[in-house]
């Protein structure tokens, strides 16, 4: 049974495209058929972060209008051919597309994947009803911050609204050492405001600013604890039932040596 | 029953989320929390079963003996009929149950007590 799940947030920079990104990469590695929606009409940037930006050749507008079709639209992955992207246009705006349009595109490319992922623009405008118009399910992305809870928080609203209810949450860049000393909000005080379901948490991880540059997915670093997290939510979505990880970074052996000479940190 | 006034009340079981609003004439009652951003708005009493950490307008067609009360009182701001009182700035809220009614001029927030 494909699913059709837009990632959306409300605020801007909080992680969607980096989240679509890893997400379906993630759902790629476990051989489901995947493609991503870039609903970003104007201001596109998933090509940018899957690295797969000089090889767009049609756009979804051109799909929409008729001009081109929907296969010669999907750019395969780099790594994977089970993955595609399905690029937004960079010249035209939000008012390029209506939601009808959105929903009956996503319910031709039911026909041949497994998971279509959208990722939603910021705001609520015309740009977010049409991301979520096709979508039956949604994964809500949020940092710990007070200002992204707050517009996670009327975007779960007005999905409710829309008969979209039972979003589920992720955590995006959570901070271990800064929620220790108190200066970061913790995943009770997010979980105690928003009251959804809480589907993963994803640590700040510095590599993915740098990985995400480079237009690769931290998912493939076997070394990366945000990969990790991300791999931990796409198995998630596939249904199985995996515990949340341990947020602390692990201790070095440089750490150890200290603590075992007296000089730890406390 | 003597002594009793008899006001009508809209009753819901939902939590509402930033940027909804419920106005009512006569009072509210929510099994739910109020979250930051929404705004509850009556004529009569607000009664939150739950954490009212919006904004709510108790008695707002002029009544100053409404009142307000939660679970637990985060709200941004309370305004009874024409008073707006917000918390002191760092003063935390308790946490129990509180009910904040107009005295004097000023909105006052006191701890609910059964019996009291």
């Amino acid at each position: 049974m494909p699913q059709v799940i837009v990632v959306t947030s409300g605020k801007g920079g909080v992680g969607k495209t980096t989240t679509t990104a890893n997400l379906g990469t993630a759902l790629a590695m476990l051989n489901q058929h995947v493609v991503l929606i870039d609903a970003d009409i104007g201001l596109r940037n998933l090509d940018v972060v899957l690295g797969l930006e000089n090889r767009i050749v049609y756009d979804l507008v051109d799909v929409v209008e008729g001009y081109c079709r929907l296969r010669q639209a999907l750019v395969r992955d780099k790594q994977f051919d089970n993955l595609y992207l399905l690029p937004a246009a960079q010249t035209k705006d939000k008012t390029a597309v209506n939601p009808e349009q959105m929903t009956a595109l996503c319910q031709e490319l039911r026909q041949d994947f497994d998971y279509i992922m959208i990722d939603c623009p910021a705001g609520i405008e015309q740009g977010f009803k049409n991301a979520i118009a096709g979508a039956e399910k949604a994964i809500i992305v949020t940092t710990p911050e007070v200002a992204a809870i707050r517009d996670a928080d009327r975007i779960i609203g007005l999905l409710e609204a829309e008969g979209r209810g039972d979003p589920k949450l992720v955590i995006n860049r959570l901070r271990p050492n800064m929620v220790r000393r108190g200066d970061m909000l913790d995943i009770i005080d997010v979980i105690d405001i928003l009251a959804i379901d809480l589907l993963g948490v994803v640590p700040e991880d510095e590599r993915v600013v740098a990985l995400t540059n480079r237009g690769e997915a931290a998912v493939l670093q076997n070394n990366s604890r945000a990969g990790k997290a991300y791999r931990n939510i796409a198995l998630r979505i596939t249904g199985e039932n995996v515990p949340l990880m341990p947020l602390a970074e692990e201790e070095g052996l440089w750490d150890r040596l200290r603590r075992a000479v007296g000089l730890g940190r406390h | 029953m003597e002594g009793a006034a008899e006001k009508k009340a809209l009753f819901l079981q939902r939590t509402l989320r930033s940027g909804q609003r419920v106005r009512y004439d006569g009072s509210i009652v929510i099994l739910g929390d109020v979250n930051p951003g929404a705004e509850v708005v009556a004529s009569g009493d607000i009664i939150i079963l739950g954490a009212l950490r919006g904004v709510a307008h108790a008695g707002a067609t002029g009544d100053p003996t409404a009142l307000v009360a939660a679970l637990q009182l985060h709200a941004t701001q309370l305004r009874i009929a024409s008073c707006i009182g917000r918390r002191p700035d760092g003063d935390k809220a308790s946490g129990s149950p509180e009910i904040a009614r107009v005295q004097d001029g000023i909105v006052i927030v006191n701890p609910y007590l059964l019996g009291a």
